[in-house]
């Protein structure tokens, strides 16, 4: 029996699944509202109701997706944290300053990993102490190319740690180092990232306290507990401690792992997630999700964290319809719900309600406001909800394509990938959400595709959430002339011989990342694990072959355990 | 979050799957560093600054450009089309408007490619610049363009397929000729007859630093161009006048080739040469493309400058002090073209400008004689007509109606193609009418 809760901005959804059988069955399911001020009375309320009357023995994993980080960011109920940067020469490291205790070091690491200038460590202490007179208790340490040689994040660190209160007691609680938060190169993204990772630190432990606290007073002790990602995966509850950044923005990748499940994909497709607000969009390439290039950003700052592909349109039910001139618009402002279900604006649901597209709620109501709204501008009310139905159905199709487009100009590096290169083209569209079958025909009559609505939508995030499986990612980078072979995310460095080849580096690659997770308690099928990309460059010095330079990344793909009908 | 004063789309292709041979300098690992530097930076996340990909150039677009022979595929390989194309794409983002300047940062590069190629000279088969240029104008009509080539080598590729061009300025800030390859480049190449002073040699002599260069553009080029009010700016941009080069003997810096791009301000600029993988192009690449964005490029500096110790010296200083005084005249009086059997710069006889031309590709080993004739037109710019042979070619004739000819240049040029065809005893005929976008070839 495996658990699936997915804490939304509105509700909080629950499903419980039995995977003893074929295929998967939904053994219960509820909706309850979220408590914003106290999330974890949310999940136990669901948890309570979809528990009432299954065994919970059976119960082998609950998987949460959460906006507790995002909110404590966006809410700015964030700790103070002391950010100590190595940033070296280059862009003006204040530029991405993302908060007060910020201090800029006079150390410098070369794109090789050669240390060209060592880190001063007197001003280190200094900075810590400054940091410290202002009441911090969490740090990250960022350096320029950390993740070509840590050592100056890791000399922040013990100098860190090491710091004492007036009693005796550590007055540090916490460091997180930039180049645990991945392997890609990205120096601003990096002190993002890390800057984040610890202002929920706190927040995010304590939650995760509580959670486990929960359930062993429910008596599931024996429950695995994993955390949402926003790339599609999961991470176990203990890993998750020191990388809460990686559960934000979990929300949009519940619902498409929720169509995987659902449905089974296995062409280029498009996911259409028609929500109140907003359509979302996502595109799967030989039916697995995209994930973003680079990270997401929070606020106004880039990080490292990976997400899904999905992008977001002002297009939902509740989009008020509005006439400018001759032109009928819907979205993207939402002012309230739709006349049939109580509201005072004409919204796209009312429009559908008006076509005979879906019955929802007052369809009568639905039908004198349109027909009031369109003498009002003088249009007739059939073309006036047509025209409305049309744009809605134009607008999400362009996007789409803009989308796609967008994901099939991402730059290659390659004249074999440049010429060669694998194109998307969608083939299926997938719907899902409130309006998704009143929609289904005019999507149709825009995409000219198989249109499909999958059954028990409504709880597809829940569903999703339940049967996501761990994924993990890592980069290796050997340098053989330097006889160092390093795996950031994971801080494993280790001596390689001159011989040491790209094929070495694939296998060390998967290697490391099953013993990782073996170690979390996850074990990996190798199947799974998939190498996404390998180069190895020999390194010439006047005309002689000094080394090679190796760069491997392998990840475990977004996936479900199973899906609904296999 | 940085904004970019000037939006800048970055044509990034390393083709990390392309050399010359493993270990030559034009090789997979050349933009390796650059790659990690400019990702390490964050350089993409700078509001405004976007990288895109290269299209891949057609044939039409070289043959616009340049005689090949035998053909087109026989000289090129695909990675040249994939760098033409690069800079195609950077001149397409300028012109749609998509932004407002363009960096194509591509390999391999093309400024030793003359008007007629036979195969690969100085690391150059097709002159990526010149192929550009001209799909500009193809398809937005005539334009008055500059290119500045601050490759340490001579631009000896362009020099010699804009050498007749009076809408094209081209402006060569180089090592010496008489201490580095291609060994050409003096004051006194100046362009042909009805082009006199478009082409602009500026031999600096080895150790050159910042100061020596700054010098040069302040006093030499920044006047011309004010003179010459280009449409278009181009930067070649090669990057090997740096002071970690390893196969010239220049001191310029990262700060020095920043401050040079927002001094010069160009509208695109295409990477050439540079073979300092590790120690230059990274930061030189950083610091170009801050300067083009309009971003704050001060903190960019190599791990191991001291400025002091790649200072010019006097003598050197004097020498360019000297040059700054004298060459901006070659540019605005030229002294009238010669002509006489004495020239070496070709000869007029009769109606026609004639010289003769040995050139050696370094690259493949190939030789080629080949006389240039131009047909003094008091219309236009004259038609062109190239009789070449080499080492890989039997005797080859290209023939070219240059944009803007008259009617009676384009009758002569397909009067001279018939001739050819009919009792000319050459392989291959290359047929070039710009005005009417004609392109022939025959002797497959």
């Amino acid at each position: 029996m495996l658990l699936g809760i997915d804490v939304g901005g509105t509700h909080t959804d629950a499903v419980a699944l039995d995977t003893s059988g074929l295929g998967v069955k939904i053994t219960a399911s509820c909706k309850v509202s979220t408590n914003h001020d106290d999330l974890l009375s949310s999940i136990t309320e669901a948890l309570g109701i979809i528990l009432k009357d299954i065994d919970q023995a059976l119960i082998k994993q609950l998987n949460l997706s959460t906006t507790l980080s995002t909110n404590a960011i966006v809410q700015g109920k964030t700790e103070d944290v002391g950010l100590l940067v190595s940033a070296g020469p280059g862009i003006d490291p204040y530029s991405y300053q993302p908060c007060r205790d910020y201090h800029i070091l006079e150390g410098s690491i070369d794109h090789r990993g050669n240390e060209i200038k060592a880190l001063p460590m007197a001003n280190v202490d200094q900075a810590i102490a400054s940091c410290r007179e202002n009441g911090v208790r969490v740090f990250a340490a960022v350096g320029k190319f950390s993740t070509r040689n840590p050592r100056h994040e890791t000399q922040i660190r013990r100098a860190a740690l090491q710091c004492k209160d007036e009693n005796g007691r550590d007055a540090v609680d916490f460091v997180s180092m930039g180049h645990e938060q991945g392997g890609a190169l990205n120096f601003p993204r990096r002190v993002g990232t890390a800057y984040f990772n610890c202002a929920v630190w706190r927040l995010y432990n304590g939650f995760a306290s509580a959670v486990r606290r929960s359930l062993d007073d429910m008596g599931m002790s024996h429950v695995a507990v994993n955390m949402l990602k926003a790339d599609g995966g999961t991470m176990p509850l203990e890993a998750s401690r020191k990388i809460p950044v990686q559960s934000i923005f979990s929300g949009p990748a519940a619902s498409v792992m929720g169509i995987i499940a659902l449905c089974d994909v296995v062409h280029d497709s498009v996911i259409l997630d028609i929500g109140g607000t907003t359509t979302d969009i996502a595109v799967f390439a030989d039916g697995a999700p995209l994930v973003e290039r680079e990270g997401i950003t929070i606020g106004s700052h880039p990080t490292l964290v990976q997400a899904l592909k999905v992008k977001s349109i002002g297009i939902g039910g509740d989009s008020a319809i509005s006439v400018i001139g001759e032109e009928v618009r819907v979205g993207p402002n939402r002012l309230g719900p739709s006349v049939c279900l109580g509201g005072e604006r004409l919204t796209l649901t009312d429009a559908l309600n008006y076509t005979g597209a879906c019955k929802l709620g007052d369809v009568e109501a639905s039908r004198q406001s349109l027909i009031e709204f369109a003498e009002a501008h003088s249009m007739t009310p059939d073309k006036l909800a047509q025209t409305a139905v049309d744009y809605a159905a134009t607008a999400i199709h362009r996007a789409t394509y803009e989308l796609v487009d967008a994901i099939n100009s991402k730059p290659v590096y390659t004249i074999h990938e440049l010429l060669e290169n694998k194109r998307i083209v969608p083939r299926k569209v997938y719907i899902m959400g409130g309006p998704a079958e009143a929609m289904r025909q005019n999507l149709f009559d825009q995409f000219r595709l198989s249109t499909d609505v999958p059954p028990n939508y409504a709880v597809a995030n829940a569903i999703g959430a339940a049967l996501t499986r761990t994924t993990w990612e890592l980069e290796l980078f050997a340098d053989t002339e330097r006889h160092v072979m390093f795996i950031p995310s994971l801080s494993h460095r280790e001596n390689i011989p001159t011989s040491y080849t790209e094929k070495d580096g694939e296998e060390d690659a998967i290697n490391n990342l099953a013993a990782h997770l073996d170690q979390l308690g996850v074990f990996l099928r190798p199947e799974d694990a998939q190498i996404t990309s390998s180069s190895s460059f020999n390194m010439i010095k006047g005309y002689n072959m000094v080394g090679r330079n190796i760069r491997v990344k392998c990840q475990v793909r977004p996936g479900v355990v199973r899906t609904m009908n296999s | 979050m940085l904004k970019a004063d000037n939006t800048l789309g970055i044509i990034f292709f390393p083709a990390f799957d392309w050399a010359i041979s493993p270990t030559h300098p034009e090789r997979e690992e050349r933009l390796l560093y650059t790659q990690d530097q400019l990702r390490e930076e964050g350089l993409f996340d700078i509001e405004g600054i976007g990288e895109y990909k290269p299209e891949v150039a057609a044939t039409e677009d070289i043959e616009r450009v340049h005689f090949t022979f035998p053909e087109t595929g026989a000289v090129i390989t695909r990675s040249h089309l994939v760098s033409a194309g690069g800079a195609i794409r950077a001149a397409r983002l300028i012109m749609e408007g998509e932004r407002k300047k363009s960096f194509a940062l591509v390999r391999p590069p093309g400024h030793h490619a003359m008007k007629v190629v036979h195969g690969s000279r100085g690391f150059c088969n097709i002159n990526i610049e010149a192929i550009m240029l001209e799909w500009i104008r193809e398809h937005y009509g005539p334009k008055r363009i500059a290119v500045i080539d601050t490759d340490c080598h001579h631009g000896d590729g362009t020099q010699d397929i804009y050498w007749h061009d009076p809408d094209t300025l081209f402006i060569s800030l180089h090592q010496d000729g008489r201490t580095l390859y291609p060994g050409t480049g003096f004051p006194q190449d100046l362009g042909g007859p009805k082009a006199l002073g478009r082409t602009l040699n500026v031999p600096l002599p080895p150790n050159t630093s910042d100061e020596g260069f700054l010098m040069a553009l302040e006093h030499i080029v920044m006047p011309v161009l004010e003179d010459f009010k280009p449409d278009l700016i181009i930067n070649s941009a090669g990057q090997d006048n740096h002071f970690t080069d390893p196969i010239t003997n220049m001191n310029f810096s990262a700060q020095g080739y920043a401050t040079l791009n927002k001094t010069l301000n160009p509208d695109i600029a295409v990477l050439e040469g540079g073979y300092s993988i590790q120690g230059a192009l990274p930061y030189v690449n950083l610091g170009i493309c801050l300067a083009m964005a309009g971003v704050d490029y001060s903190h960019v500096r190599e791990p191991d400058y001291t400025p002091e110790r790649w200072r010019q010296d006097k003598r050197t200083t004097a020498y360019i002090e000297q040059l700054c005084d004298t060459l901006p005249e070659l540019y605005f009086n030229p002294p009238p073209f010669d002509g006489s059997e004495k020239s070496r710069q070709g000869i007029i006889s009769g109606e026609w400008f004639i010289r003769h031309k040995d050139i050696y590709y370094d690259t493949d080993g190939i030789s080629e004689a080949q006389i240039e004739m131009v047909y003094q037109c008091p219309k236009c710019r004259g038609l062109m007509k190239y009789e070449t042979r080499s080492t890989n070619n039997p005797l080859c004739l290209g023939i070219e109606v240059p944009l803007g000819a008259c009617n009676a240049c384009r009758d002569l040029g397909y009067k001279l193609l018939e001739e050819a065809q009919i009792k000319g005893q050459y392989r291959y005929i290359q047929f070039i009418n710009r005005r009417d976008k004609d392109y022939l070839r025959f002797g497959f």
